[in-house]
């Protein structure tokens, strides 16, 4: 089936691992987990953003988002690779979570979601619609129970929003279809992600775009692209 | 990579909210002027210095979604991917139920922040950009 072919787990492994090596390239803190069992597993990336628009600087990060230093509880950053010029109290602070799933039933990749502030408080439903890019808010307002749910985490079992993929394949399919015939290795999760990333504040810098069609040792695509890090 | 640093080199300063800062790209392919002597355009005979100066953008339309009349046009470089899409939209009369996403690469859809110029000279060849798009239900 055309679908399998596109989307079966493998791939979706694949494409994960190719996308995140793209990441470590640029620093964009996307990591993959394992499940217990090591089956499956899931990408996962951390960030924060100032709520009330104070201005930062980081490397790496999506364009979109005014973030800063990421504090991860289990990780040391290196200090040298990042300048923080303005400080904020920490309940400006809102972490985001994403994790890329695969989901079986659906055969297409998920995206869960969720955000806190610092203190751990989540954040209610209304911040999350809030939140949704003026370019998606009036799709996503007309069926908002079919969009984004809530649902519960597959592997860390915790409750986590969810961008719901029962059209994936339909907006994705003739995207690939169409970009396949030029490049048959277009990475799939890079091309979903973003896609529907912006959504919920998910902005993947340009140069996943290069790299998504320069996968397994290519040199450099076209000719006339700039080479993005 | 500093963000402020590419801020510098690549938006007009006096259209860019921080949220259009471009993603990243290397020092070293960026011209290093400030844009009010503007970046020189690929691959075209323009006088730089022009900030609102527009760049070809060439639609592509994929699947089923509905040809465009009149597939070139020129836009301004600050016009966002979010501004285009909404053109598109209110030209190809779309309802709200249906989202029209824009790719470049035929494969990667730019966030809706993202300035076209941006795109054009990391994308554009031959004087012009290529962009895809395509209509779809993509929720629920």
């Amino acid at each position: 089936m055309e679908e399998d072919e596109f989307f079966g787990e493998k791939t979706f492994q694949h494409y994960c691992a190719e996308f995140i090596k793209h990441s470590q390239k640029i620093g964009d803190g996307w990591e993959w987990r394992a499940s217990k069992d090591c089956s499956d597993g899931y990408m996962c990336k951390t960030h924060f953003q100032v709520k009330n628009g104070t201005a930062m600087s980081h490397q790496g990060t999506s364009a979109h988002v005014q973030t800063f230093l990421p504090v991860e509880e289990a990780v040391d950053p290196p200090l040298d690779d990042f300048e923080v010029t303005e400080t904020t109290t920490a309940a400006e602070v809102i972490k985001y979570e994403y994790h890329v799933l695969y989901s079986c039933s659906y055969q297409v990749p998920v995206l869960y979601f969720r955000a806190s502030f610092l203190d751990g408080r989540p954040l209610a439903l209304k911040d999350i619609w809030e939140g949704v890019h003026e370019c998606y808010k009036m799709r996503l307002l007309q069926g908002p129970w079919d969009t984004i749910t809530q649902q519960e985490h597959p592997i860390l079992g915790q409750p986590f929003f969810v961008l719901h993929p029962c059209k994936t394949s339909e907006f994705l399919i003739p995207v690939l279809k169409n970009s396949r015939k030029i490049n048959r290795n277009v990475n799939y999760i890079t091309s979903w992600l973003s896609m529907v990333g912006p959504a919920v504040g998910l902005n993947l810098p340009l140069s996943y775009a290069t790299a998504a069609s320069q996968e397994e040792g290519n040199v450099s695509g076209q000719d006339n692209q700039r080479p993005l890090i | 990579m500093a963000e402020e640093q590419e801020s510098t080199l690549l938006l007009p300063p006096s259209t860019a909210p921080e949220a259009e800062v471009p993603a990243e790209v290397s020092p070293e392919t960026a011209t290093p002027e400030p844009p009010s002597s503007a970046a020189v355009s690929p691959g075209t005979e323009e006088p730089v210095g022009d900030t609102k100066k527009k760049i070809d953008i060439l639609l592509k339309a994929v699947g089923d979604t509905p040809i465009m009349k009149t597939k070139k046009w020129a836009v301004e470089r600050t016009r966002t991917i979010q501004g285009l899409i909404d053109f598109i939209k209110k030209f190809l009369k779309l309802v709200a139920s249906e989202q029209l996403f824009i790719y470049v690469n035929q494969s990667f859809a730019p966030s809706p922040d993202q300035e076209v110029g941006t795109l054009y000279e990391c994308f554009g060849s031959d004087g012009k950009l290529v962009l895809h798009y395509c209509k779809s239900q993509a929720w629920g």
